[in-house]
């Protein structure tokens, strides 16, 4: 009862905070405020844009506006809005900005500032708080004068999960806390329970990098400043050799190319056992239908000897620049990013990467975060916070994704003993250089 | 004589101006992108730099860049590859189930039917359907193979084997143009030779030799060409099954300009290998073209 009465209330909120934005009054003679407008919005497939489509319709009913809602593939979509950003075009009104792309689209104007917009009381609702976002989700989407150019909808972090963590602990190990112990790890329990011992999504550009820094290496010498690329340094071949055992050794057959659905439902049917992976699929071993429910276990990403420094990626809802429908696009994202919305969310769907700090700290959010007695609210936040020491800038620059793809070739050039991890290095070495000089960046 | 010539002057311009309006759509639609390529082709032209696409001070830099990249030439080398292998193969398989079926019967009919499936389905239906048969964890393929005690390894995740598995895919799906177009060449053959032969005691394989092959091989050459032309577009097979990888084993060329140009915006760049890459078919082309004529003029006379 308290369930139901608790989402009526928000229900309320929610349209209510919609109908009475001061100058946003319902038209007379029942015509609603963007009646006969069409908005075109767009973003990646992944779980929080697939579960906002079960929302929309509500904002079409309380707005009168009618939203094209789309979203393709990660790749596809990032190709078909760099050329709809890049040529200006008016064709999305409310676009996803992708954080790896952020540098790029923040950085070369495409997407408006939302300082206007947050700033007029006619256009926001008085408790929407921008200043509630994480400042580690919001740091990407920030242009060079400090103005926030979307509002981040996710902030998922890199952590590590095991399927049948009873097995782990059945070799009498707790959850890795370093990647020497992980090594251990997955000797002890490879083909324990029937099942490999790890496995890794096949964007290498991001599921490796926390290995590289952990070994104290990073992508270029100094990002954003110094982009020179240093992927062959000792620290990033040892840190590609170690990485791709791992893989090879104890990875399933065809670990190489697994994408992330591969890996999130191999995980939740427990067919594999550990993942350094995000957050978001993470946590899903221990929703009630997966096998691994009764057996997961969770920790922080595993630290080098460098430290520990688990990846943090934002998304974010922004406008682009040629939108011909600014005040209305900025009307579903205050709606879609509404404290009211984003706590449904939780509630409702059980989304919890989200980045809001008010729901975060909640103790509703914090209660349903301890998964299988492991605190992953604790682990979510903390993760967040290491971030903040600045190590993700080497993903927000314009070039990155040229590097992305050339990490991408090498690991899998590795795992698959193509090439040493020092050819392998020293080929995206050689490639990363001609690309950054292709792309005009200075060394 | 002088109102002939009028009378054929005028009709020489009746011809052209009614052929205006088709010239002008051919224009507009084949040669235009083109043109508007190759001249991409000669400027950095990249929509993150204002100004680049009328950068002509370096024209032919794309170009050098592209011949002295080793991953541009490796492209190639993927390229030469999967062209030689999939359309031998497809040609081969089907030339021999156009052999096999090469009879008029309703049972024939409901079979040549059958073997038409693959061409017709969309290519990213068959770029999925092939993902599972070489995902070994949901592969009927692989646990066939595990119950017959062959268990093999992944097919896609091994540098030695990917361009392979796409070859198969590709050829699974293309086999059945092939068997078509030389299905419809062999049932053209007259029947008069194809009696005498029997007549002077020719066997199946000296008739096939010496008497349908001959009749058969300029349809050979076009449908050869028809498919290296569309083997170098091969595109959704390697972008669902491998992504251009593992490492760089399956990355075509076509798929090289696909992530130049689209992953990294370098559209100039891009529009450079991709000119390279017409010209390269355009050559193909005249070399099988007129290697198809000689062998027709071959079959008239023989």
């Amino acid at each position: 009862m308290a369930a139901k009465l608790n989402r009526r209330l928000m229900l309320a909120g929610s349209a209510g905070g919609l109908l009475t934005l001061p100058g946003k009054a319902p038209a007379q003679g029942g015509r609603k405020r963007l009646d006969g407008v069409t908005l075109n919005v767009s973003c990646w497939n992944y779980t929080y844009p697939k579960l906002l489509t079960e929302y929309i319709p509500e904002f079409e009913a309380a707005t009168g506006a009618k939203v094209n809602y789309e979203t393709p593939s990660f790749p596809i979509y990032n190709q078909r809005m760099d050329v709809e950003l890049s040529t200006g075009s008016s064709a999305y009104d409310v676009v996803n900005v992708t954080f790896i792309y952020s540098g790029r689209w923040v950085g070369s104007g495409w997407v408006t500032p939302l300082e206007d917009f947050i700033n007029d009381p006619t256009k926001t609702p008085a408790g929407w708080d921008a200043s509630d976002f994480l400042s580690g989700a919001t740091a990407a989407f920030k242009n060079k004068k400090g103005q926030l150019c979307a509002i981040p909808w996710i902030a998922d972090v890199f952590m590590a999960g095991a399927s049948r963590y009873d097995l782990i602990q059945k070799e009498g190990l707790t959850m890795p806390n370093t990647f020497a112990e992980v090594e251990t790890m997955a000797k002890a329990i490879h083909k324990k329970g029937g099942i490999p011992a790890m496995v890794s999504e096949n964007h290498y550009g991001w599921t490796y990098i926390p290995w590289l820094q952990g070994m104290g290496g990073n992508v270029f010498k100094a990002p954003p400043d110094d982009l020179t690329p240093t992927l062959d340094s000792p620290e990033a071949i040892a840190a590609a050799d170690l990485f791709g055992k791992l893989i090879r050794e104890y990875g399933p057959d065809g670990a190489v190319s697994m994408t992330y659905e591969q890996v999130l439902a191999m995980l939740k049917q427990a067919r594999v056992n550990y993942s350094p992976n995000n957050q978001t699929f993470l946590a899903q071993m221990a929703q009630k239908e997966a096998k691994s429910a009764a057996t997961c276990g969770f920790s922080m990403c595993p630290a080098g000897p460098a430290g520990r420094f688990p990846g943090v990626a934002a998304h974010g809802w922004g406008i682009p620049t040629g939108s011909k429908q600014k005040d209305a696009a900025w009307e579903f994202i205050t709606w879609a990013m509404s404290k009211e919305l984003s706590m449904r969310m939780f509630t409702e769907k059980k989304y919890t990467a989200v980045t809001r700090r008010s729901i975060i700290e909640s103790p509703s959010f914090k209660d349903s975060q301890n998964l299988n007695g492991f605190d992953v609210a604790k682990i979510y936040l903390d993760s967040i916070e290491q971030a903040g020491r600045g190590y993700m800038a080497y993903r927000t620059v314009p070039v990155f994704p040229q590097i992305d793809r050339e990490i991408d070739t090498a690991i899998q050039s590795i795992i698959t003993q193509q090439k040493t991890a020092a050819e392998a290095m020293k080929t995206a070495q050689q490639n990363a250089l001609t690309e950054i000089k292709r792309a005009g960046v200075k060394l | 004589m002088a109102s002939a010539r009028g009378w054929q002057a005028e009709q020489r311009r009746s011809f052209m101006l009614g052929l205006v309006p088709a010239l002008a759509v051919l224009t507009l639609v084949t040669i235009g992108p083109v043109l508007y390529l190759t001249i991409s082709s000669l400027t950095p032209l990249n929509p993150t730099v204002p100004g680049s696409g009328w950068d002509f001070s370096a024209p032919w830099r794309n170009y050098a860049t592209a011949l002295g990249e080793e991953r541009f030439l490796l492209s190639l080398w993927v390229q030469v590859k999967l062209s030689a292998v999939t359309v031998v193969g497809q040609i081969a398989i089907g030339l021999g189930l156009a052999l096999l079926l090469d009879t008029n019967s309703r049972f024939m009919e409901a079979i040549r039917t059958g073997f038409l499936l693959p061409m017709v389905l969309p290519p990213i239906v068959v770029a999925v359907v092939w993902k599972i048969i070489f995902t070994p964890d949901i592969s009927p393929m692989h646990r066939l193979l595990e119950w017959a005690g062959m268990p093999i390894h992944s097919l896609l995740s091994n540098g030695n084997t990917a361009l392979w598995a796409v070859v198969v895919a590709d050829t699974w799906e293309w086999f059945p143009f092939t068997m078509l177009m030389m299905l419809a060449a062999l049932q053209m053959v007259p029947k008069e030779p194809l009696e005498a032969a029997a007549i002077d005691g020719a066997n199946r394989r000296q008739t096939f030799w010496y008497v349908r092959l001959p009749y058969i091989q300029q349809t050979l050459a076009v449908t050869a060409l028809f498919r290296l032309i569309d083997s170098i577009k091969a595109f959704p097979l390697i972008y669902v099954l491998t992504d251009g990888g593992p490492g760089r084993a399956t990355e075509v060329t076509n798929y090289y300009a696909f992530v130049q140009t689209f992953n990294f915006s370098y559209w100039g760049y891009g529009s450079a290998v991709a000119t390279l890459l017409i010209a390269g078919v355009l050559l193909l082309s005249w070399i099988i073209l007129r290697f198809g004529g000689r062998g027709m003029a071959g079959a008239d006379h023989a």
